[in-house]
């Protein structure tokens, strides 16, 4: 592909080995980011967009393997040494936490953080270099720079998370990766989340992966949506066509749950059915029981990615 | 509540806590069978002579009022004189000390070093071949008894190899020049007695490390457990997501977070030594508190075992109160 992507991914397959059995989480998820581009990845719980995102940084826990490829400057982070990871994370890449509340170290002060986050990048850094550059990326997260000296126990969840995005971008990595970045705040803190998140796709060059679960959040920040269930991209489109013509049905089923109060429509519309069982997949579609446009085919064969004008879709229905 | 504000609680606290277990040793000593009399004169003294003594001595008294000539005693810092030596009993106390200290202090630092690291390096690899190493070998030890071990380690060291002493604190002679402190590997350093120094630490090798060893098994599941819990901890992900080295992960961040509870546990743990590691002393012939302790059970000297039960009960308050402020001190959330 050009060279325009920081991240591209391709047949990326995760499995977890767990004592029950194999959890097959990601399988054949290919998708690409293009520099300064915002790319939401879209589903519910349990389909694979955290570990997807976790997997661009390493950062799988030991029982994971992953197999495909997640390309960042020509070179295969997944067969890459651990020393060489360790050295694009932070600084190439960074990630910002679904829980603020547990992702600071609670005996390190805000400044530690950042100075410990410089020191693994450049071991030998001023103190002021540290200060200044922390105080910049607080300033831009909206954190004063005042509270450097305070512990972690002293700030509410929302500038938790506003210090972990600050931490995120201290280094102007090329990609920052955000797993639901406003999943576990109030509703108030999470549209002061999200204004921070547009600021920075307004005022920095960086290449932003969206996990999230709110279909609100990605129809106004992200340029391309990734939409995953069980584990599979279903749908991968632009943002505009996607809103505008849903081609998976999942897609459409999803956007219809989305309540509006422009429609006079008062009845809560909801997928019926839940996740098929990850450990143990039926053969044909993954979203077989729930599809409302299932065939026979589709029982027994599963999809494979359809190209519908520049856009990709998992359904055979687009055969 | 202030830090300072809070050790002066502590160590008004302490007062009524070691209060208690003086009333009960006092109690419980003098409701068992046996006196400091019967125990000197044996059982075929005569009857006028024993009362005599026990009159000399005020054990004729009713034991309330025993108890209470004793509190006001103890209260202006009078532990009394041993009735089987004559000697004031602080001052026997304060002879042995160095000896249990010395070697409570090593034992220690054995067990912590072992605890520390086996414990950390077994989270860290959990389910692998040294994590299985660790938990074998906390169970194992766990098992043995110190005095088998002990004699064990003598056997192989001092019977067969001769390499190392297996009984006392020094060879005849060995004895530092002047006692500033009665820990002989200080003293022998601050005389700058090199082969002093060297004698003491080998006296010391087998005792410290049947001690050190035996303890570092509750130490290695300890710091194991913490540790494990703090490892899956987000904020140890999250440094990772920066950068840091998995080194670092372990010690800086996994290791530091859980050393408040690792902390209390190591702090009782000393403190208990400190009150005597009586088994081992009793092994290797150390002439320390706990030995003292045994000696005197024997010869029912009351005035010596409850000077030797409040002078424990002052370690164990004293060092609790060290590992709050320590504790304090690591994790900022700690408000008293």
């Amino acid at each position: 592909m050009s060279q325009e992507n920081s991240l591209e991914i391709k047949n990326l397959n995760i499995e977890y080995l767990t004592r029950s059995g194999t959890v097959h989480a990601v399988k054949d998820a290919s998708f690409s980011v293009a520099k300064k581009e915002t790319l939401g990845i879209v589903g519910e719980s349990g389909c694979g967009k955290s570990t997807t995102g976790h997997a661009i940084l390493k950062l799988l826990p030991s029982n994971a393997r992953a197999k495909g490829e997640i390309v960042y400057k020509g070179r295969n982070v997944l067969t890459m040494p651990e020393k060489e990871v360790r050295h694009l994370r932070g600084k190439d890449i960074s990630i910002v936490f679904q829980d603020p509340m547990t992702s600071l170290d609670p005996i390190m002060r805000v400044k530690d953080h950042f100075l410990e986050l410089m020191r693994a990048h450049k071991p030998n850094v001023k103190e002021e270099e540290v200060i200044q550059t922390a105080s910049e990326a607080l300033e831009a997260a909206g954190v004063s720079k005042k509270r450097l000296d305070n512990y972690p126990f002293e700030f509410s969840g929302g500038m938790r998370q506003r210090v972990m995005i600050a931490l995120g971008i201290a280094l102007k990595p090329n990609v920052i990766v955000a797993d639901e970045p406003t999943t576990s705040l109030d509703v108030v803190v999470q549209e002061q989340i999200m204004e921070v998140f547009r600021h920075l796709k307004k005022t920095k060059d960086m290449s932003i992966v969206l996990i999230t679960h709110d279909l609100g959040i990605v129809a106004e920040l992200a340029d391309k949506v990734v939409v995953m269930y069980a584990g599979e991209v279903m749908e991968y489109a632009d943002v505009y066509n996607l809103y505008k013509n849903p081609l998976h049905p999942y897609t459409q089923l999803l956007l219809k749950s989305v309540p509006n109060i422009k429609i006079d429509d008062m009845e809560l519309h909801h997928i019926p059915g839940s996740l098929p069982d990850l450990k143990n997949l039926p053969p044909g579609c993954r979203f077989y029981d729930r599809c409302p446009f299932a065939k026979d085919k589709c029982k027994k064969e599963e999809p494979p990615i359809f190209k519908v004008d520049k856009r990709e879709v998992r359904c055979w229905l687009y055969e | 509540m202030k830090l300072k504000t809070y050790i002066l609680m502590r160590i008004l606290l302490s007062i009524p806590m070691i209060l208690i277990i003086l009333t009960i040793v006092f109690f419980v000593l003098r409701v068992l069978p046996g006196n400091p009399v019967l125990a000197m004169l044996g059982p075929k003294a005569p009857p006028q002579i024993i009362h005599a003594m026990e009159h000399q001595m005020g054990l004729d008294k009713p034991i309330i009022v025993q108890y209470f000539i004793y509190l006001s005693h103890i209260a202006v810092g009078n532990f009394g004189t041993s009735s089987y030596t004559s000697l004031p009993v602080l001052q026997e106390l304060l002879q042995k000390f160095p000896a249990t200290f010395e070697l409570t202090f090593y034992s220690m630092i054995i067990a912590v070093f072992i605890g520390i690291f086996l414990g950390s390096y077994a989270a860290y690899n959990f389910g692998k071949p040294m994590d299985i190493f660790a938990r074998v070998y906390s169970i194992f030890v766990y098992s043995f008894p110190v005095f088998w071990f002990g004699i064990m380690l003598q056997l192989i060291f001092g019977v067969w190899l001769h390499w190392l002493p297996v009984s006392g604190r020094s060879a005849p002679f060995m004895i530092p020049n002047h006692i500033y402190t009665g820990v002989y590997t200080l003293d022998a350093i601050l005389n700058g007695q090199w082969d002093v120094f060297t004698d003491a630490i080998k006296h010391l090798i087998l005792p410290s490390f049947t001690l050190g060893v035996v303890i570092s098994s509750i130490f290695v599941r300890m710091v194991r457990s913490n540790v494990l819990l703090s490892l899956s901890s987000q904020y140890v992900t999250a440094a990772r997501a920066r950068g840091e080295s998995e080194k670092k992960i372990l010690f800086k961040h996994a290791l530091k977070n859980s050393m408040p509870p690792i902390l209390t546990i190591m702090g009782l743990q000393f403190a208990l030594l400190l009150a005597g590691a009586i088994l081992t002393e009793t092994t290797f012939s150390w002439p320390g508190i706990g030995n003292y302790l045994i000696t005197r059970i024997s010869y029912r000297d009351f005035p010596a075992i409850q000077g030797a039960i409040v002078f424990f009960a002052f370690f164990v308050a004293v060092i609790s109160i060290l590992v709050d402020i320590v504790n304090a001190w690591i994790d900022p959330r700690i408000r008293y």
